[in-house]
């Protein structure tokens, strides 16, 4: 079994930590944008320099959205992977390797973007161009990562090898799910990226098939919010219950989720391109359906989730229909923060099912309504779980402990976060719903009366702005303090065990060949006729645009 | 962990509050649906 409170070995600390150390600077570079892109919205300040909006809100996206998150996880998987399986010098080396590919693409983006050459905003949506190095660094993190999804693989493989018949440890399990759904899902970004945009952006080709190009983002860019959200779910499923002295409700649930998210999130992009011309409704409306799926797993989550609080709290003695709570430990931000993180995913994921139900996609499509949503999924439940993840995975890490007064500053830290989101996430909801469109700078709209109606929640963004950044400033001071001040120690690294009373896992969960088979025919099922009949019928492409946002 | 799972004795645990909750998640969900598509209908 694992030996619980044993941080990793120094040299796969190091490697972890390398990820970490990206992650929260770019936290605090894109919260500073944030900060800035509220203020800007509300009428509050104008950027000096002739620096654009759309320059601050690229950097924003694509620091936070992508670099942030992609380090952050593919650290914390190496970490778990590190933990439950091990990790040979080989594999250490080749993680490197990824690692630096990463860095170096990452860093070639990200000054492409400061010298004002990708006013493109995350998104990169042609015909908007960019500079050549923009795609190209980004391209490189995407090969860097896939060097990480062979790494953490070979090592679930080679575990197998010396472990004949045993099933997998949950933990490696789910990183193996979540590198498989991103190494599939990211085939489509990185064929639009190589095939269509470097070329074009080099000047090889004049036009872009702008619809081929977004079709094939979205077919990665749904995936990316679970690639996303499930190390959240390691956490919850297999780590949150050893931190509130209970055990895993049930390792097939876990498994079973997990699969079905890996089979449900990557057929369903055109959930993104409702309003878009150009795609036979008949297949806009099965990857509608099939959208609604990944709720069943969804709930699963919460079901298992509440069901682990539940009976721990009554083993501790608490009764009555709500009294398990009160077994939990509140006080302990390493609960606390993903907790908070896991109430903030109920409206969150009801805001995900209004999305992507067709009609009502209409009433909130491209409005501030949308940005409100993935600070919620994102923005909230995600980086709560991270950070809360950070409170003891640092100090494991750097040999220190997480002391009572850093206990404190992150309950501190989650609720100023929770209240900030409060604020800027609810009046970008309201605003949306009242028709205020996302990605626009400061505008009177030529003093249009509707525009009227949103100018204060324009300012309560602002507000709840300036909270979240202290929130920011607060968690980026409390990561280096553990990381170089916390006093010396040895803090856990917490992995639960399955309840005794949960049934055994069947082995068909682990039939690798038969998932994957699934994901793929149901890939194919939802994208091949649609996507041929996209490229036959395309009107001419469309040459290129750099100076169209400035 | 197969082992000592089988033949512990199975007694059923107490899980009223986790149906409850789950319920209202479930029931909230509908309600916000509503809310919106009452707005999509309205104009
Ligand atoms: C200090 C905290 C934060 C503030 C004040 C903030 C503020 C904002 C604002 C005002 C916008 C939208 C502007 C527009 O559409 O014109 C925005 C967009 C965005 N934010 Fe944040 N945000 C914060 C944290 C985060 C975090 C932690 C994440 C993700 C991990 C995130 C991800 C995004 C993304 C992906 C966009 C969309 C960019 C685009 O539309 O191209 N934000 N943010
Ligand atoms: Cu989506």
């Amino acid at each position: 079994m694992i030996k619980n409170s044993v941080a990793l070995n120094k040299l796969d600390s190091k490697l972890v930590m390398a990820h970490m150390y990206v992650a929260f600077i770019s936290l605090f570079i894109g919260g500073l944008m944030g900060l800035l892109q509220t203020l800007v919205r509300s009428g509050t300040l104008v950027l000096p320099f002739g620096i654009s909006y759309y320059q601050l809100l690229t950097v924003h996206g694509v620091i936070l959205a992508l670099v942030l998150t992609t380090f952050f996880i593919i650290g914390f998987q190496f970490a778990l992977m590190s933990k439950t399986v091990g990790m040979s010098d080989k594999q250490r080396d080749s993680a490197w390797f990824g690692f630096w590919i990463m860095l170096f693409g990452t860093v070639t983006t990200a000054i492409t973007i400061l010298l004002g050459k990708a006013n493109v905003l995350y998104t990169f949506y042609a015909p908007l161009k960019a500079y050549p190095t923009f795609y190209i660094g980004l391209a490189l993190v995407v090969v860097g990562s896939w060097i990480g999804c062979f790494t953490n693989f070979r090592q679930l493989y080679v575990w197998k090898k010396k472990h004949p018949g045993e099933k997998s440890p949950l933990l490696a399990f789910m990183v193996v799910i979540n590198m498989l759904l991103w190494f599939i899902a990211t085939l489509g970004v990185a064929a639009t990226v190589i095939i269509q945009l470097i070329p074009w952006s080099l000047g090889m080709v004049d036009t872009v098939n702008v619809l081929v190009s977004r079709t094939l983002f979205w077919y990665f860019g749904h995936p990316l919010v679970y690639f996303w959200l499930l190390p959240a779910y390691m956490a919850w499923y297999a780590i949150i219950p050893k931190i509130i002295g209970g055990k895993i409700f049930s390792d097939s649930l876990a498994r079973l989720a997990f699969v079905l998210f890996l089979m449900f999130s990557i057929p369903v992009g055109f959930h993104h391109q409702l309003t878009e011309p150009g795609i036979d409704p008949v297949w806009k409306f099965i990857q509608v359906v099939l959208t609604f799926m990944v709720i069943i797993p969804s709930l699963l989550t919460a079901f298992s989730m509440f069901a682990t609080f539940e009976v721990t709290g009554r083993s501790k003695g608490y009764t009555g229909l709500f009294g398990w709570l009160k077994g939990l430990p509140w006080k302990d931000v390493r609960f606390f923060a993903p907790m908070v993180g896991m109430i903030t995913f109920i409206p969150a994921g009801t805001g995900g099912i209004i999305n992507a139900s067709n009609q009502m996609n209409q009433v909130v499509h491209n409005t501030i309504w949308v940005t409100g949503h993935f600070h919620l999924t994102v923005g909230t439940t995600v980086i709560l779980t991270f950070f809360g993840i950070s409170y003891w995975l640092i100090p494991s890490l750097t040999g220190r402990k997480l002391t009572k007064k850093i206990n404190t500053l992150g309950m501190i830290q989650t609720i100023v976060w929770a209240f900030g989101m409060s604020i800027m996430s609810g009046s970008m909801h309201i605003a949306g719903l009242l028709g205020a469109p996302r990605r626009s700078s400061y505008s009177t709209y030529g003093g249009s009366e509707q525009a009227t109606e949103w100018i204060g929640y324009q300012i309560a963004q602002a507000i709840g702005g300036s909270i979240l950044f202290i929130g920011i400033i607060l968690m980026v001071y409390i990561f280096f303090y553990m990381v170089f001040a916390a006093p010396k120690g040895q803090e856990e690294f917490p992995i639960a065990e399955v309840s005794e009373d949960a049934e055994p896992t069947p082995k068909f969960l682990e039939n690798w060949k038969l998932w994957i088979g699934i994901t793929v025919a149901l890939i194919l099922f939802a994208y091949t006729i649609p996507f041929l009949d996209i490229i036959h019928h395309s009107p001419p492409g469309s040459p290129g645009f750099d100076k169209i946002i400035r | 962990m197969s082992k000592n799972s089988s033949k512990k004795k199975q007694e059923e645990h107490d899980l009223k509050g986790t149906l409850i909750s789950v319920l209202g998640i479930g029931a909230f969900i509908v309600i916000s649906w509503f809310i919106v598509f009452a707005l999509f209908v309205a104009r």
